[in-house]
């Protein structure tokens, strides 16, 4: 150590500015990296979890095929990208963003960082990339290990409303093509939904033919469909049900990979911050993390589908339903179940524009109020 | 030390002074309760200087002002000749302060907790953080876990944050508290090191001991004023000074002092009588007692000049001046 000190004034340090320095973002990525069980708790959610239940299901279906269908594929993607690592991806990171907003003060050691001078809004604002460095990786490893697993551990023979012959991939010209071809499977599986009450329609009878029913004075007569009447309704299933079979795929596409893992990886982004600046706003871990998993297991699905009177516009306000809203096409609902992009029927309505407004609102508004509190309180 | 490269905006912020610290009619209140009432404070540059005051006094809350950690209600201050809370990023780039207990993040090591506070220092203070450590005595057990460390081992640690900053103003809040005899002896030459390399070292206690054997001056702070400051040596030459008395007849003793009025005060005991002097008397009145009492038929056989203790001014001007009106 020195054993003289230097008199003069202090040098310039931009002390004052609220931009952290690289040295602080990285000590307070080092702080939070360094809390075992938070870390652990990270990757067992994202990474874990997701990592079980996949190589269960590969060992499964190595073992017994018949019994245990393929591990990966697209409905194991939809299911855990939509019903566990979207929901529970998200209480984790707010949990990771609660403690990053109030360790220091619970722990004590905010009042010795504002004796340096440093400013507190940069003190704060370290936080935000630190615990980005942390949470947006581990979240992008664990959608790569589900998109990987769903892509490799696909099934060979697409299965479309119980039709396991169907190529994949075909266009619309094709798949109508193919159901002429099948006249009988297309009819019996795929089924037909007439947009009135019909005087007579084809249909599939018990011993598998195909019958056309006929109503007349109140009585049905039931004869052999032709193979015109086959040809006909076969077309006009497939023409129906094509939209639904572009959604449907062997494995998830890239683009849909893609854009679900931005979508993920922006939610968890989305609880961090919440997180961050609830905590920040309350100077406690506990009841911000409580509140948040309410929030988000409770209210969110919830107020996303019933519509309350008088209160639509807030329940709009919701950053849950507006990320339902921005969902990626061709992902179950959120909390709906509903299939098909844009969150489903069930969901309150909502234009893009307005999700995105509400999305932009959320994180400007609790990042800004955990903010002004680190700056006006009492250290 | 190597800063060189003086901010001219931070200069013009600053002036001279021969004040570390200077506080004029600093107030703060917590709702009714005024823990701070307009507060006077100068504390010179380079020396040890103890703030002293009983439980609830109001010294940490005037280490929390000073530092930023809360704001005043009134007032005006400056640290190292930096006026606060209006510069205060320059002047706290000059200062280490352990306020309260220091604290750290218990699952990093001391290492590492020094690393977080030096960055939020300028760069050169992570060159600061081996030397700091040594100079502490913690650099064998830097890299334990801090939730390891003893309530000393943490105090030593708090200090080395301070060193950080190469400080020329260290405030200290109650560092002896936790330590041993021997951390506490460790500490105080410490203190004094940090003294004579010129640093300032503003220190917070109620041992009242520890303080007079460390500090060149102290501030006495009660109920939210300051009572008393200037160095230890001045003040206590303002206090009573007591003579302890062995005789032959203390009734007749007693007789013979409240004639010459020589003392303020006279209680008789069992082997004799203890009597205050007025303050600022000096050796010569005690000769006189002894010539009064023995030209009086009394016989003297023990005669002691008590010099008033820190301990003994500090209770005295905190009972007679800070009780209720």
């Amino acid at each position: 150590m020195t054993t003289s000190i230097d008199l003069a004034p202090a040098a310039k340090s931009h002390r004052g500015s609220p931009l952290p320095t690289g040295a602080m973002i990285m000590t307070r990525f080092m702080e939070l990296r360094k809390r075992r069980g938070l870390m652990i708790a990270l990757l067992a959610v994202n990474i874990g979890i997701p990592t079980i239940f996949l190589s269960v299901r590969v060992i499964a279906h190595a073992v017994a095929p018949h019994s245990y269908g393929p591990a990966g594929g697209y409905d194991i993607f939809e299911s855990l990208v939509a019903g566990v690592m979207y929901i529970f991806g998200f209480i984790v990171a707010a949990t990771l963003g609660c403690t990053a907003g109030s360790v220091d003060l619970t722990e004590g050691v905010f009042r010795h960082l504002v004796v340096t001078g440093r400013s507190r809004l940069a003190l704060y604002f370290a936080r935000i990339p630190a615990g980005l460095m942390i949470i947006v990786p581990i979240v992008a490893v664990g959608v790569i290990v589900v998109c990987s697993v769903c892509v490799a551990a696909a099934p060979t023979k697409l299965s479309f409303d119980g039709i396991s012959n169907l190529p994949v991939g075909l266009s619309r010209q094709g798949f109508i093509a193919w159901a002429e071809d099948h006249p009988k499977m297309t009819i019996c599986d795929m089924g037909y939904t007439y947009s009135g009450p019909p005087s007579s329609y084809v249909n599939c009878a018990p011993n598998g033919e195909i019958v056309v029913v006929k109503t007349r004075s109140g009585s049905l007569t039931t004869t052999q469909a032709t193979k015109a009447e086959l040809r006909a309704q076969a077309i006009k299933s497939a023409v129906q049900n094509y939209a639904s079979y572009t959604t449907t795929f062997l494995s998830p596409p890239l683009k849909l990979m893609i854009e679900t893992g931005l979508w993920v990886e922006l939610w968890a982004v989305i609880g961090f911050l919440i997180g961050l600046g609830l905590s920040s706003l309350m100077g406690q871990r506990t009841v911000p993390v409580v509140l948040l998993i309410v929030y988000e297991i409770v209210l969110t699905p919830l107020l996303s589908r019933v519509g309350i009177p008088h209160l639509i516009n807030f329940q709009r306000a919701l950053v849950g339903l507006a990320m339902a809203h921005i969902e990626p096409a061709g992902l179950p609902a959120v909390f709906g179940g509903m299939r098909g992009g844009g969150g489903g029927a069930q969901l309150l309505t909502e234009s893009t524009t307005v999700a995105v407004v509400v999305i932009v609102a959320w994180i400007v508004v609790w990042t800004g109020l955990g903010a002004w509190r680190m700056a006006t309180r009492d250290a | 030390m190597s800063v060189t490269a003086v901010d001219e905006a931070s200069s013009g912020a600053r002036r001279e002074s021969d004040w570390a610290v200077e506080t004029h009619n600093l107030t703060k209140r917590f709702g009714d309760n005024v823990a701070l009432d307009g507060v006077d404070l100068k504390v010179p540059r380079g020396c040890a200087f103890g703030y002293l005051g009983p439980n609830g006094a109001g010294k940490t809350t005037l280490i929390r002002v000073l530092l930023g950690l809360t704001h005043a209600d009134a007032g005006s201050m400056s640290l190292l000749g930096y006026e606060v809370p209006r510069h205060r990023d320059v002047a706290l780039a000059r200062v280490g302060a352990i306020v309260d207990e220091p604290r750290f993040h218990a699952h990093l090591t001391g290492r590492e907790n020094l690393q977080i506070l030096a960055a939020a220092r300028e760069p050169a203070a992570r060159g600061r953080i081996g030397p700091a450590l040594e100079r502490v005595g913690m650099s064998t057990r830097a890299d334990d876990r801090v939730a390891k460390y003893s309530m000393g081992m943490r105090q030593r640690l708090g200090v080395a944050a301070c060193l950080l900053g190469d400080p020329q103003l260290l405030i200290l809040d109650e560092p002896m508290n936790g330590l041993d005899p021997a951390g506490m002896h460790d500490m105080r030459e410490m203190i004094r090191s940090f003294v004579a390399e010129g640093r300032t070292v503003v220190l917070s206690s109620h041992l009242l001991d520890e303080v007079e054997r460390t500090c060149d001056a102290v501030a006495i702070v009660d109920r939210g004023h300051v009572i008393r400051q200037g160095p230890i040596t001045e003040l206590l030459s303002g206090a009573n000074m007591e003579v302890q008395i062995e005789c032959s007849t203390p009734d007749a003793a007693r007789q013979l002092l409240a004639a010459a009025n020589l003392a303020e005060h006279v209680e008789v005991g069992a082997d004799g009588l203890t009597i205050s002097l007025a303050a600022g008397s000096d050796r010569s009145v005690v000769a006189e007692v002894n010539r009064v009492l023995v030209d009086g038929g009394v016989s003297v056989y023990r005669l002691q000049l008590n010099q008033a203790s820190l301990e003994s001014w500090f209770l005295e001007v905190t009972t007679r001046l800070g009780a209720p009106q």
